[in-house]
């Protein structure tokens, strides 16, 4: 520790950032690309048509299949298409994810649809690292502390927050590193504490259940329950007399008129006296997330059983702040504030990594430096290049993974995360053997070339699809452009003296 | 909606490029002259005004619940697409500002 309080603050912001940004980036970057994850999962599954199908002749359409297929199931799902998720999928079981079959909404057809792990994958690794589901989100939730520990004790150490509000002096070495990863935190300040904050406060519970603990005795079903959540007592004696189910329709019509759009119906004891439907909202509707909200209805005569609960004051608060961080509401134009915000937030975290390479590299990467001091740096170097360029890297190979996997292979889905996680190990490797000024341009380099050529895959049926493309092109576009600079700077050094480590450009 | 967000996003980079032309330094970068005094309390009332009107063209087009929010987001995106410009090309920088009377017009004609 050091003398002052703002020395021990710089120190603590220089290695916990250092240590934790490695994987601090990797959350934030799987988290701006999860805020299009539908979408990704949309161009990962070419088989599914975009298509213009009215909800009610979809949900008709579903329910015939699965009386065709599976009267005697004891649960119905399906997925109802919607602006970003144009496809209509089935289940039986009380699966959530995964599993089910995709219906070809015209029809009401099955369709062949590759297995892919999707945009789904982006969205888990965000908050569990792909770790089994609980480490994960302890380990994340850890991470989220030490962000928000950088994030204040950064605005401790920047003395002139306000003074250098508006600046960025490029082509200067460090002070341009400086420089641009104060402005990126500063003027994101609001969106970074907030994206930190409510990220932890949604699995509040796991990491603070004493509340719970207290007042139910640990017993989180009654905690649920006491919000208001209590699922239907399910009639057992109804649920064994055949029973024949009311046309859905006009139930999608009641709940869309009291909860705007609609993502989903589940039909619990099908065919029986004891029929239940429960209509979801979309998520989107409002600001607070609406996740297990349903209408449920009485599947014989259509009769209205029980509205979505009003929340009380406490769980409304705490609702509306995770839904400020899974950014569900305010449709289009929200998400890519919330996108844009999330790409700046990584830049922001890499700055810091590079600087931390930048301020030091003459010191240490010089021949006089001690050896296990050089040692040391070279690791830092290393792992700045395998986990920033490396990780970037490792996302793009999926998405080509996705699609470039044969169709019938057997756990295709495991293939895509090990095609994932061998580039991203590959990256570290490359990293590892290479200079790092080199190592930096060419995995950036490949990122861009495999970024701006996803469109040779084809594929591009519709607006959404083509859309991705033409955002991985763009964002392949940006890093080509660093990299490009990242090379002039490499061979700018010779002229100028203090040209050392300017590669600014970010 | 499109109309309200877009308008919501000028006027908050309209904002703070007033804001920061209404700082010394920042003025002589661009101008290569010393900012009066006059125009400097000028600009910078003119700034917060702009940011005003942003957040109430964000609760607009979203309502007052999910309007701040935005009108943040797109604070702190104008703020940054401006401090990124500034070196390069400031003249650009400030003609951009040019976008918010196109605006203006496209509104009153639609």
């Amino acid at each position: 520790m050091k003398n002052t309080f703002t020395q021990s603050m710089a120190w603590l912001h220089t290695w916990a950032g250092l240590i934790f940004g490695w994987l601090l980036f990797a959350i934030f970057v799987t988290g701006t690309l999860a805020v299009f994850d539908k979408e990704l999962d949309h161009w990962m599954q070419p088989e599914i048509p975009a298509t213009e199908v009215s909800q009610a002749d979809a949900a008709q359409r579903a329910v015939a299949y699965l009386q065709a297929h599976e009267p005697k199931a004891s649960n119905w799902g399906i997925s109802l298409p919607t602006e970003r998720s144009p496809g209509l999928r089935v289940s039986t079981g009380e699966r959530r994810h995964g599993g089910g079959v995709q219906l070809d909404p015209r029809t009401g057809e099955a369709i062949e649809v590759r297995d892919s792990v999707g945009g789904n994958f982006f969205f888990r690794f965000h908050f569990t690292l792909d770790l089994p589901r609980n480490w994960g989100i302890f380990v994340v939730g850890a991470l989220a502390l030490v962000m928000l520990a950088a994030l204040v004790t950064g605005i401790v150490i920047h003395k002139k927050i306000f003074k250098e509000f508006f600046t960025f002096r490029p082509n200067k070495g460090q002070r341009s590193w400086l420089d641009f990863h104060n402005a990126s935190a500063v003027l994101l300040l609001p969106f970074h504490l907030m994206i930190t904050y409510t990220g932890l406060v949604i699995f509040m519970l796991i990491y603070i259940p004493a509340g719970v603990d207290a007042l139910f005795e640990g017993d989180s079903r009654a905690y649920f329950q006491a919000q208001g959540n209590a699922r239907q007592e399910q009639p057992r004696q109804l649920a064994r007399q055949p029973g024949e189910l009311v046309d859905v329709a006009p139930l999608l019509a009641q709940a869309e008129a009291r909860l705007g759009p609609i993502g989903g119906l589940n039909i619990r004891n099908p065919n029986t006296a004891g029929a239940r439907i429960e209509i979801r909202p979309e998520l989107g509707n409002r600001i607070a997330l609406a996740k297990g909200q349903a209408m449920v209805f009485d599947g014989i005569s259509g009769q209205l059983l029980s509205d979505v609960p009003e929340w009380r004051a406490a769980p409304l608060t705490q609702r509306v702040m995770v839904g400020l961080h899974f950014a569900q509401f305010g449709g289009y134009p929200m998400r890519w504030l919330y996108f844009i915000c999330g790409v700046v937030s990584c830049v922001m975290i890499a700055s810091g990594l590079v600087l931390f390479c930048v301020k030091r590299g003459r010191k240490y990467a010089s021949a006089t430096a001690q050896p296990s001091a050089r040692r040391w740096y070279r690791v830092a170097e290393v792992c700045n290049v395998g986990f920033v360029s490396g990780l970037l890297l490792a996302c793009v190979a999926l998405l080509w993974a996705s699609r470039l996997l044969p169709v019938e292979l057997v756990q295709r889905e495991s293939w895509e995360v090990r095609a994932f996680f061998g580039t991203w190990l590959l990256a570290l490797l490359h990293a590892g053997v290479r200079p790092a000024r080199r190592a930096w341009v060419e995995q950036l380099l490949l990122v861009a070339l495999l970024c701006i050529s996803l469109a040779a895959l084809g594929g591009m049926a519709d607006a959404m699809r083509v859309g991705v493309v033409a955002c991985a092109m763009v964002l392949g576009v940006l890093l080509g452009l660093v990299a490009w600079r990242v090379r002039q700077a490499a061979s700018a050094p010779q002229k100028t003296r203090a040209g050392r480590s300017v590669e600014a450009g970010a | 909606m499109m109309m309200w967000v877009t308008g919501g996003v000028l006027f908050a980079y309209a904002g703070m490029l007033a804001l920061c032309q209404g700082l010394e330094r920042h003025y002589k970068h661009v101008w290569n002259r010393p900012c009066p005094r006059g125009l400097r309390l000028g600009l910078r009332g003119v700034g917060w005004l702009a940011l005003l009107v942003s957040l109430l063209l964000c609760a607009q087009a979203w309502g007052w619940a999910m309007g701040p929010v935005a009108w943040f987001g797109s604070l702190s995106l104008a703020g940054m697409l401006l401090v990124m410009l500034l070196p390069y090309w400031p003249r650009l920088a400030v003609g951009l500002s040019a976008a918010v009377p196109v605006w203006g017009v496209m509104l009153l004609l639609a």
